[in-house]
């Protein structure tokens, strides 16, 4: 009898347990109640999936934000979080009514997401940012129907690195000129001419990819050489142009150092010379460029059939409606757009400056190399601008399928035409459920 | 005699409230993901996982590294015991030498083997400057995923061995020295008396040390995620991608269902076909 009467107890103080466990779960999290007591005493929370990695963490702590803190007094909670989480969170606070979080800084994508779902304030009727031209393309993309969701933040691109002895090993009719400048000779197929003749005069594979689990060589697949032969990221992926162009990466792939299927960034393998040719995220080459200034150039991407496709990163920063201090977060807002700031940030972690008077304000050395690269890359007249597809959570699938394609078409010597068939209807589907047009 | 009854049930409150939440609660959690779908009972998660390009051959990539790791390290780890269980000069120093992959988490290990195998490492340096190649051996990349096998194989063993070795150590010292020197009294070899006097005793703690270990080889991840990526798929790295990079939370949990379901079927073998042996040494 005893013994059941205690089992009942037992039974009793773990359900309290368990419900106020998971009470403080939920409920807790990093934030502090935001009811403050003086005027002075502001925090605001700024969430940001961008300047993510630890290094650029520090970087945001340590000098972009003690500047601002000491000019106005006002104190940044820095949260950096993934996409998927800071939607969860984002729509969880809209839907309760207690916002908490007072800046958000993602991807244009993501912003077009959130502003869809109406969780954005409008910023047009915003005190106006003195001092400051933002580019004129990134100024359309950020208002949406009229709408001003968000202020341009920061860009970045992905281009291709190239050691300078690389250079004495490129394949006839191709001048560095062509190379440097993105001409009409610079295409994918002279780029594998060059591989080869690096290879052989070598004796070893100079081409990387970050082709690692967390690198970014699925953007290369999808932004990259899908659009230069196909003219489209997803729309022709089993077309008989994207058959061409896994046949092209097949072909390719015996000049590809090896261990690029376990790389997640290229500026290692540049400084330690394993490879001589490399393409990667200007924020990833950016450490080997300014290490070694005068052994490497940052060059454009080479053309296809269809054109030059490359993908441009724009990142802005909003104000979630009914923010707990909006002026503020402007206040932020204008720090973080100052051409000294966007120079600053360039400098440290490598993104671009979204306004003009920052472009011009560039020192001269590896952050001009990255500069002159990415504007060549730009400005090429050829250029298929492509965007990054905002698929919210199902982002990770996307990615999945175009690696999963390369993974059994070059990798595991797959018939490229089935693959692709099989894949599509998947792909294809994701679009369909998000809503968009299958770009 | 009612509060002697209650001693026991307060002593292991601690540790059922500890269970039930930070184990029974995320269980409950994971089936919930897996089995529901739509807000009713589905198999529908499972069939996505099971169709996952990837799930087949993590699991038997799993399956097939604990099959190549476990025998070699108990073996090793008896052997090691064997020369350690004697008296020389130098014994602590290199006890502690043997025991130091046990301080070190299996990402750092993976880091340290990269860095010794990777193109431009220390192996490939010295076998470079001695003249024995002139170009780098690549133990890394999908073209190499047997030798990527090979670089897990020997980072594990270099990392986990220890475990094994110490628990096996522990029970040869537990051996009574009366039987050895019976033994030796009637005139038994060395080998004699290994086979006879010393694997048998032994038994109960190779066991306990091929459990925890082959249990722990289903969990393989950090050492694998570092050295090959995602070449060779694992479970556990599996699940951790599908939680990760493709946020599905559904077949992420089937991962870990499986890792457990792999584990209580091991567990409940090795008790099954191993509990005799205990009776018998216990008699």
């Amino acid at each position: 009898m005893f013994v059941r009467k205690l089992f009942g107890a037992l039974l009793v103080a773990v359900v309290l347990f368990g419900v106020a466990a998971s009470g403080c779960i939920s409920g807790g999290g990093t934030t502090s109640s935001p009811t403050q007591t003086t005027k002075t005493e502001v925090t605001l929370n700024w969430l940001s999936t961008q300047l993510n990695p630890p290094e650029e963490q520090n970087f945001v702590k340590d000098q972009l934000l003690p500047d601002f803190t000491s000019e106005t007094g006002i104190k940044v909670n820095f949260v950096p979080i993934s996409y998927s989480d800071m939607v969860t969170r984002l729509e969880g606070e809209e839907k309760t009514g207690k916002v908490t979080i007072d800046v958000i800084g993602d991807l244009h994508g993501g912003m077009d997401y959130m502003n869809s779902k109406g969780w954005l304030e409008d910023l047009s009727n915003m005190p106006k940012l003195k001092n400051r031209t933002f580019i004129s393309t990134f100024e359309e993309y950020s208002k949406i129907n009229g709408k001003k969701v968000y202020v341009p933040w920061m860009s970045a691109t992905y281009v291709m690195v190239v050691n300078k002895d690389a250079f004495k090993y490129l394949p006839d009719g191709l001048t560095k000129e062509d190379v440097m400048k993105g001409t009409d000779k610079w295409t994918y197929d002279a780029l594998l001419q060059w591989a080869k003749n690096l290879k052989e005069a070598t004796g070893r594979p100079q081409l990387g990819f970050p082709a690692g689990p967390k690198g970014l060589f699925v953007r290369f697949l999808h932004g990259y050489i899908y659009p230069s032969y196909t003219g489209y990221e997803a729309k022709e992926f089993d077309s008989p142009d994207a058959v061409k162009m896994w046949n092209y990466l097949k072909d390719l792939w015996p000049y590809v150092h090896p261990s690029s299927t376990t790389w997640d960034a290229m500026a290692d393998s540049l400084l330690k010379g394993e490879v001589l040719i490399a393409w990667d995220h200007t924020a990833r080459i950016k450490n080997a460029i300014e290490t070694k200034p005068d052994q490497f150039v940052v060059v454009p991407v080479p053309r296809g059939p269809k054109g030059r496709g490359f993908i441009v990163v724009l990142a802005g920063l909003a104000i979630p409606k009914g923010a707990p201090h909006k002026d503020e977060a402007w206040k932020l807002i204008d720090y973080l757009t100052r051409p000294e700031t966007q120079v600053k940030v360039l400098e440290k972690v490598g993104f671009f400056p979204t306004v003009k008077e920052a472009s011009g304000a560039l020192p001269e050395g590896p952050l001009k190399i990255l500069a002159e690269g990415v504007t060549a890359q730009s400005s090429t007249s050829d250029a298929l601008v492509v965007m990054i597809p905002n698929l919210g959570s199902k982002g990770g699938q996307f990615k999945e399928y175009y690696k999963q394609a390369f993974e059994r078409i070059v990798l595991n010597n797959e018939d490229p035409a089935s693959v692709t068939k099989e894949i599509k209807p998947k792909l294809i589907q994701l679009f369909t459920d998000a809503g968009i047009q299958v770009p | 005699m009612e509060r002697s009854s209650l001693v026991p049930y307060l002593l292991i409150l601690p540790a059922f409230l500890y269970l039930m939440f930070f184990v029974g609660y995320p269980l409950v959690q994971a089936l919930y993901l897996a089995f529901v779908h739509d807000g009713s009972f589905s198999l529908e998660v499972w069939k996505r996982a099971f169709s996952d390009y990837y799930f087949w051959s993590a699991f038997k990539y799993t399956l097939s590294l604990a099959a190549v790791i476990v025998p070699t390290q108990v073996a090793l780890a008896v052997v090691l015991a064997l020369m350690m269980n004697r008296i020389f000069k130098g014994k602590d120093a290199a006890l502690y030498a043997l025991i130091i992959p046990l301080t070190i988490s299996d990402v750092a290990a993976g880091l340290i083997w990269y860095s010794m195998l990777s193109p431009y490492g220390f192996l490939n340096k010295l076998l470079l400057n001695v003249g024995l190649i002139n170009n780098p051996i690549y133990f890394f990349g999908y073209q190499y995923r047997a030798r990527e096998f090979l670089a897990i194989v020997l980072a594990e063993l270099w990392r986990s061995t220890s475990i094994v070795f110490v628990i096996v150590l522990a029970g040869l010292q537990m051996i009574s020295r009366d039987y050895l020197e019976a033994a030796e009294v009637f005139g038994a070899s060395y080998w004699t008396k290994l086979r006879k006097i010393v694997l048998p005793l032994l038994k109960p703690s190779i066991q306990s040390a091929l459990i925890i270990r082959t249990l722990f080889a289903m969990q393989v991840f950090g050492v694998v995620w570092i050295l090959a990526g995602r070449d060779i798929p694992v479970l556990a790295g599996e699940g951790y991608y599908q939680l990760t990079v493709i946020k599905d939370t559904g077949v992420a949990s089937v991962y870990a269902l499986v890792i457990a379901g792999l584990s209580i079927l091991l567990g409940a073998l090795y008790i099954k076909f191993l509990k005799a042996e205990y009776l018998e040494v216990g008699r």
